[in-house]
Parts: C-alpha cells; structure tokens; sequence
C-alpha cells in the first residue's frame, strides 16, 4: 500500500480524498494556490506544498508543478479527485512516467472517452445502447423517410457540420419529416456553408441516468447501480438520487449488467460511470467519465462502500474489496449541490463566511471544506458543500432532506439551500415525475414574462 | 521537523514484538501508535516504517511566523514555482552568493530545478545580499522567499 498520496485538487474533493487516505493510514500531501493557503484541505493534510498563484492554470492546472510537489515531498501516488487533471490523459501519463502511481484509470483509457466520436464507437464495440441514427449523411428526402423509419418517430434532422443546438429540426411523423427537411439542409448550407444532414432519435424527455462501476486490475468488474442526475440547470447536475425513481429493480440489474460486461470488454480500471440519456425504457450511451464523479456519495450512502477507498486500493494493485453478488443496493440517498450562488439568478457570490452549522443525525453526510471565518475565493468553482441523506425509503429520505435543509446555515454568503429547499416541496419532484427539462421549466416559471 | 527528534527514535523492542505478532497471528500488517507517533509493521516485504503522525499544525505553526516576517521583507527574492533550491551550479563549485556579497540586477542567486530542469534564480535589482533563506538542496514551496537582497 502506498506511504504518502498527494491530492492534486481543492475543495470538498481534496477534504474527502485526505479522509480516505488517513482511515487507510496513509500520509497525505495538500497542494494549494496562494488563495488557498487557509484552505481546510490544507489544514487537514499531513503536509502542504504552495504550488502557485490563484489562477488555476498557474497552480491546479499545473502539471510541472504538481509533479515537483509531488517529487519534494516523496509522494508515491497521486489522487487527481474531479474537474482539474482527472481526466488529463497527458496528466496521467506523465505522472507514471515519473514513477509515481496515478489513481484513477490508464491514460488510453481516459484519451479514448475524452474523444467523443471514438468514445461512441468504442460504446458499441463493446455493446453499450448509443442513440440510433442514420450511418452518415442523408442525400434526400427519399433517403431520410427509409431513415427514419429505421430510427422510429420522432427524430432530429441534424447538420453534419453544426453544433451548439443549431442547424437542427425534429419531426414527428412523415408528413412533418417532408415539411422540415428541405428546410434543415437550407439552415445547414447558410449557416455551415455544407447541407449535408444526418438523422438521429429525437428525446422529447430524457431523464439523465447514469451506471457507478468499479473495476479493478485482475479483471473484476463491478456495478454500483445507478444515480438519477437529471435535476439540471444548463447542463449543470443540481441534485442527484439513487436509485433513479424510474427504474424498478429488474431494470436497474439489467442496465447495470451491460455496462458491467461493457466495462470488463474494454480492460478498463478504477471508478468510472457510463452516462445515459433514458426514455420510454430505453437507455442511450452519452459518455463515459473516467474519474471519481461528484455525486459519487450518493452510491456510497446506498451500497455502504467507500469509493475512494476502493480506488486507491485499486491502484495499488489489490483485488476489490467486494464482488457483484456481495453487493447491496440499501435504502435511498439524494445529495444536494451547495453552491455560493444567488439562488435566483445564479450569479457567483464568493465571500466571508460568518456563522456556519452544518446539519447532522442518522443519515446525514456533509462533505464541504467550509468552516466560520473562511473566505470563499472568486477563482474557483462554485460549489462550496454537499449534503447527502440517506434513508431507509425515497420517502424517509424526503423528510429527512427536508429537515437537513431547514437545519442548514451558511451566513454571510448566499447559497443555493434554499433553490433546494423549495425543490423538496415541489409535488412532481416529490412523485419522481421529471426529466432533463424539468428544473429550467420550474425557474422559468419565476421570470417576468 | 526538528520538533520530534525524541517521538522518531526507534523503539526496537516495540517493533520485535510487532513482527512476532505478525509472524504468529498471520497478519499482513501492523500499525500501532502512541502519542503522536505510529509504527507500521507490514509482511511479507517486511517493510518497517516509523514516522511522526501527521501533526497537522505543530511543524507549519514552529515555521510560520520566521516565514513570514521574510516573506514580508521588500527586499524578498521568492519562488516562482515548485522545486529543489541549489545554492551553487554543481557541489564543487562555490555558491552563486553568500551573505554580504554585493550583486548587480540580473545576477544568479541560485537555481530551482523542476521537472529536471534548472531554472536560474536572478537579483530583481542591485544591492547586498542580507540573508539566504535556503541551504543547497531545500524544497522550496511557490511563493517561498529565498534570498534578501537591500
């Protein structure tokens, strides 16, 4: 097992990988910007190394500098936590290269699922359900009605060449399919200066669901079941559960199975989670994000296992430390992101903290690097906590968030409790019953029209 | 961590013991600790480690306020990045500059390697060398004060 691990990140992550690595008995290394210097992952850490100026490509982006702290401190493994280099092929590479252990998967792995195009490709070598779509281009309408017949009804005619949502149309029959398609390759050529299209199912109302697995470096693999993340503002998971309240439990073995098998076909190791979009009981392969994610909780609160545990005893080459069949899925967890934002507009409100009480009682987990008197800098992300409860059923799990919520105070700042708070009330959210669309609907509904 | 001298000394009978234990209990390892110091006895490489506990403050706290009072000095030449601090260009050779020498802007104060490479350290202006906060061989943190010069 490794001596001492260096944790090249900040934050609520930093805090909870130190946590990890002391239970473990191992030493621990913060690395930090100069406006991180009263950082509690700092403080906490056994040892701290000063690696720049605020902005993070001077300091957390900083590979050079990463790996000398790493070097001076005599460091044998780093955690790269989320966001930052954990998904940084080039980071991890290098990390090996100088005789360190990087904890998370091989850099080809990481290189293969950070390019989109192979990423898909790779998805249905290995059988993962992707969106379907035309193989190409569609020369004409004739083309396209064959097309979307293959596909089913409805679906999106796209631009080859387009991006950013635009140079796209759905229909959602034949007689439409004839009306729009004429249209979208004229879109396509003013807007791209090319007219080819191609066709894929068009999701009216997805849900974001997404597979936890664990696998390790003798060909074990596990699934950790599913989180439901489609409570979203632009693009920006806001809350998350586990289990997804639209699965039931034959559901949930199935999807978990295929991306076991999946997972074991492409050799990979460490934690990772295969992302879908689901409809209508049908799955569809998004990405897949080679890292610790941060709802990662949410799946420890119902299986009882610590991820990060798992992925340094992972990479330390030692067996998982629990196979499928072992495995519980217990209860319910939802976590809440706290983010130093106006829970209105959304705008950063970075600052002095003043009174700080963080809610507590059975099954409720706070991991957050705040404390009274701390000052949240303006150079990082946004999310300042997250507070995750476990109950023995949704419901219980509901009440329980509820009351978590009511207990929470941050002062000083504003912070996104109460968007959390009013979401809890809200009858849909409480009955399960949204998709990806759902939250921006809700806030729209609060904007002067 | 000149603070623990007597919390590191090996108590070799305490680890005898440890290892019987492993040997007779099976065990892949041991960790014992006492105060703030732990002992870890691990089979079958039989690797033995002791080290001071993670003391969290006590080291940073001893270290800060000297630190400080340099970091504040108008005079302070500091660390433009992470790395291993060298006095002079090679061991046989004399330091870049020692206490009292008179340096002109632009002259090597000593060199940081990072990443294998060595980057020269130079004086931001002309004046006396006051004080090297470094001795050849020291990491050095960003931001972390090395030379005076006033």
């Amino acid at each position: 097992m490794f001596e001492k691990v260096l944790i090249a990140n900040r934050g609520e992550i930093a805090v909870r990988i130190l946590r990890a690595c002391h239970e473990m008995g191992i030493q621990t290394v913060a690395v930090h910007s100069t406006a991180d210097a009263e950082a509690m992952h700092v403080r906490l850490a056994g040892e701290s190394v000063c690696i720049g100026p605020p902005s993070v490509r001077d300091s957390y982006l900083n590979m050079c500098a990463i790996l000398s702290a790493a070097t001076i401190s005599n460091a044998d493994a780093i955690h790269p936590g989320y966001g930052f280099l954990s998904e940084n092929a080039e980071f991890a590479a290098m990390v090996e290269e100088h005789g360190f252990t990087f904890i998370g998967p091989s850099s080809d792995h990481i290189k293969l699922m950070g390019d989109k195009i192979a990423a898909k490709q790779a998805a249905l070598e290995v059988g993962l359900p992707c969106v379907p779509g035309s193989a190409g281009g569609v020369p004409n309408l004739e083309a396209a009605c064959v097309s979307a017949k293959e596909i089913g009804y409805p679906v999106l005619v796209k631009a080859a060449s387009g991006g950013g949502g635009r140079g796209m149309k759905q229909a959602w029959d034949e007689a439409e399919l004839r009306k729009v398609f004429d249209q979208a390759r004229g879109e396509a050529l003013s807007a791209f200066g090319d007219d080819t299209v191609y066709m894929e199912k068009y999701l009216d109302k997805p849900r974001h669901i997404e597979v936890q697995v664990m696998a390790d470096m003798h060909g074990n693999v596990i699934h950790l079941g599913e989180r439901d993340c489609s409570l979203q503002r632009r693009h920006q998971k806001v809350l998350e559960e586990a289990p997804s309240p639209a699965l039931n439990a034959e559901q949930r073995a199935n999807i978990g199975e295929v991306v076991r098998s999946s997972i074991a076909k492409l050799g990979y190791r460490s934690a990772g989670t295969v992302e879908f979009l689901y409809e209508n009981g049908e799955f569809f392969f998004i990405e897949m994000n080679t890292r610790l994610q941060v709802e990662h909780p949410v799946t420890e609160a119902i299986t009882g296992l610590d991820l990060v545990r798992e992925m340094i005893r992972i990479a330390a080459g030692r067996p998982l430390s629990i196979t499928q069949d072992e495995l519980r899925i217990e209860g319910h967890a939802i976590e809440c992101r706290i983010n130093a934002e106006d829970p209105q507009t959304f705008a950063p409100c970075p600052g002095k903290i003043g009174d700080y009480h963080a809610p507590g009682g059975l099954g409720v987990r706070v991991d957050s690097a705040m404390y009274s008197g701390y000052s949240v800098p303006p150079y990082y992300d946004s999310l300042i906590a997250k507070l995750i409860v476990h109950g023995a059923n949704r419901n219980e799990c509901l009440l329980r968030l509820k009351r978590s919520l009511d207990e929470y105070v941050i002062d000083g700042i504003k912070t996104t409790i109460p968007l959390h708070r009013r979401i809890v009330l809200e009858p849909q959210f409480i009955d399960g019953e949204y998709d990806i669309h759902w939250l921006e609907k809700l806030l729209a509904e609060d904007e002067p029209s | 961590m000149a603070d623990d001298s007597s919390s590191t000394k090996v108590d070799a009978d305490l680890i005898r013991t440890l290892a019987a234990l492993l040997d007779e209990t099976g065990l892949g390892e041991i960790e014992y600790s006492e105060g703030d110091w732990h002992v870890r006895v691990a089979a079958p490489q039989a690797t033995t480690t002791v080290s001071a506990a993670p003391t969290i403050t006590a080291a940073a706290l001893a270290a800060a306020p000297a630190a400080e009072t340099a970091a504040d000095h108008p005079g302070a030449v500091r660390s433009p990045m992470v790395g291993v601090a060298y006095t002079a260009s090679d061991p046989d050779s004399p330091s870049f500059v020692k206490v009292g020498d008179t340096v002109a802007e632009g002259d090597t104060l000593l060199l940081i390697e990072a990443m294998k490479v060595f980057n020269p350290i130079t004086a931001p202006k002309a004046g006396t060398v006051t004080r090297v906060l470094v001795a050849n061989g020291d990491p050095v943190e960003y931001g972390e004060p090395l030379v005076i010069v006033e």
